[in-house]
């Protein structure tokens, strides 16, 4: 505390140029992170754009001397066998993150109700429960889900996959929501229950509204995860016509490993629809973390 | 409410004999169909596959999953394990991996959240873009900076080349020497946005009146932080710190795609082995002995987690 007051009485001019040193510190190390993060997505555009021929030239071209789309008309082609696997692939991505993502709402909704409201023996035990499900890595699951997928005949369906994700989901999505429940003050639903509402129809009429920030960021979360997850596909699923993205470019690379523009407009194409959902739907998600996680 | 605890009480007084927690549970009865489904998916995806892993740690098993013809060998998988030159070098990569990433994600995370905490024009696009890579796939992403890598064609030993400071294009990901670093800047990449999220969340709890308090009584910048901000700050640090730690514990993607662990298990860390181990060896018992172990490692961590998370509640119940 002595050192804060003998610094005080400094003349104006040091102190503001000491600020300054800060800020220009600050918008120096932006510019730092800002070409650290884009110049990959940058390249990763560029080389999209060229030929597989301008593409492997030492030194590179730093812009493209004659820019194609070749590439995403390959992939985008109904006609040619890569563009049908793409596109099949497309839709697979979509269909399972699509049914894991509502799967979760539905499953995460009540449960993170419960454990905000209600104070039954085991509360605690249970949360902790979800909560440490995040922590244990996918490996240790591999090989007994396998087995059980197969015992019960879901190898090689998207269902294998949308019950797994599920439950990657649902500790972060349950943690999200809790935090929004917590904040909804429960005068509002005994209002409700005192004109003769059930306690469902309250939740149903007053809560689940006034949370569909939360749910709008669980639902983010969950779909991300799902068009993202690489693991649980690559060992559950074989065969070709049921791969989802991740996997199957990876197959698609492994038959082309030097066409690194058909490559890269593939790894373009994969990214745009979470990317796009995401900026968005962010604030909802920020603001989710804010309520959820940060403040508890 | 008071409806609700009515009914209760008049239970209460129906069932006189049976024990407190089981009449409670009774009573309670209604509150568990909420948690149900989360509870059977849970029971069934992770209470199922635990015990599974530990039971197969003490078989020595064939290889197919013919797990009928599997036999009991005690503890010889976590002797094998403890005793093999690779699970040291593995560990050492897993820790370097680990401890790496975490910490610089965590410090550049946190770092660019407090150069944007101040507003300024094109904050909101500049943080969108910083989000990004956190967002796409870590597949795409392991592609995006193997080309960039690229020992013959990659633009990072082509800038190099051509500032005059190498002679060829350098091996980032084919040398043991440069291989784990080089991951760590591409698991960076992807993961100091997280960091950023959370910090940026955490900054917004910060009380303005005490930084503008600090500001009046003659403190400056950095005193303001570390004596005001960072304080506040240091529960969302320690859950930002321990999800990164588990989730880098935990990564797997970008080791497999960009180099499958090699060259000569340089880029190997626990999860890569352990899966090369299961589906590519087929060493069910080893893989699940290594799964063990790792799970008791989790465990550890998961304690501090809970107990980071569980301090932040009682800090709150009593304000």
């Amino acid at each position: 505390m002595s050192t804060i007051a003998e610094t005080a009485p400094r003349d104006q001019t040091s102190r503001r140029m000491r600020v300054d040193g800060w800020r220009w510190g600050g918008r120096v190390f932006l510019v730092f992170m800002l070409l650290y993060t884009a110049l990959p997505m940058i390249w990763m555009l560029l080389t999209s754009i060229k030929s597989g021929f301008a593409a492997m030239q030492f030194p590179p071209q730093w812009w493209p001397d004659q820019p194609t789309l070749a590439s995403y008309q390959k992939l985008l082609d109904p006609q040619n066998s890569v563009g049908q696997d793409f596109l099949r692939f497309f839709w697979n991505s979509l269909f399972v993150s699509t049914a894991t993502t509502v799967l979760s709402v539905i499953v995460a909704v009540p449960a993170a109700y419960a454990f905000s409201r209600f104070t039954f023996p085991g509360r605690n035990f249970l949360f902790f429960a979800v909560l440490l499900r995040n922590m244990f890595p996918a490996v240790i699951f591999l090989v007994p889900l396998f087995i059980l997928m197969r015992a019960i005949g879901l190898v090689n369906t998207h269902g294998s996959l949308v019950l797994t994700y599920l439950t990657f989901g649902l500790p972060l999505a349950i943690w999200l929501l809790k935090g929004f429940y917590d904040n909804i003050p429960i005068q509002l639903e005994q209002a409700a229950r005192i004109d003769g509402a059930t306690r469902f129809q309250a939740f149903i009429l007053i809560v689940m509204p006034l949370s569909a920030p939360g749910i709008i960021a669980t639902a983010i979360y969950s779909f991300i995860g799902a068009w993202n997850e690489y693991i649980y596909a690559y060992t559950f699923l074989s065969k070709n016509e049921q791969l989802t993205l991740p996997v199957g470019i990876q197959r698609f690379f492994s038959e082309n490993t030097t066409d690194f523009p058909g490559l890269m407009a593939a790894s373009f194409m994969m990214s745009v629809p979470v990317v796009v959902l995401f900026l968005v739907l962010q604030r909802y998600f920020v603001r989710a973390l804010t309520e959820g996680a940060v403040k508890h | 409410m008071t409806i609700a605890t009515g009914q209760k009480e008049a239970r209460r007084e129906l069932q006189p004999g049976s024990s407190r927690l089981l009449r409670n549970i009774w009573e309670h009865r209604a509150d568990y169909a909420y948690v149900l489904p989360a509870i059977v998916v849970m029971l069934i995806v992770i209470a199922y596959p635990i015990y599974y892993t530990i039971e197969l740690s003490f078989f020595n098993t064939p290889p197919g999953l013919q797990l009928r013809d599997k036999n009991f060998i005690g503890l010889d998988n976590y002797t094998a394990i403890l005793t093999s030159e690779v699970f040291w070098k593995v560990t050492w990569n897993t820790l370097i991996w680990t401890l790496g990433s975490t910490f610089i994600s965590f410090v550049l995370g946190f770092a660019t959240a407090l150069a944007l905490h101040r507003d300024f024009i094109g904050r909101g696009v500049l943080r969108a873009i910083l989000i990004i890579p956190w967002v796409i796939s870590a597949v795409a992403a392991s592609y995006i900076w193997k080309w960039i890598y690229h020992s013959d064609f990659g633009i990072i030993g082509a800038v190099l080349v051509e500032l005059g400071l190498a002679d060829r294009p350098p091996n980032f990901i084919d040398s043991v020497g440069t291989v784990l670093p080089s991951l760590i800047v591409v698991n960076i990449w992807r993961e100091f946005p997280f960091a950023m999220i959370m910090m940026m969340a955490g900054l917004q709890t910060v009380p303005d009146q005490l930084l503008r308090a600090a500001k009046v009584d003659g403190a400056n910048a950095w005193q303001r932080f570390w004596h005001v901000t960072f304080p506040h700050l240091r529960n969302v640090s320690t859950v930002t710190i321990l999800l990164l730690a588990v989730a880098n514990f935990n990564s797997f993607i970008i080791p497999w795609i960009m180099t499958g662990g090699g060259p000569s298990n340089a880029s190997h860390i626990w999860i890569t082995h352990i899966y090369e181990l299961a589906f590519g060896r087929q060493r069910w018992g080893v893989a699940s002995a290594y799964s063990v172990l790792l799970f008791l490692i989790l465990m550890t961590l998961g304690y501090f987690y809970v107990r980071a998370l569980g301090g932040n509640e009682r800090k709150d119940g009593s304000a």
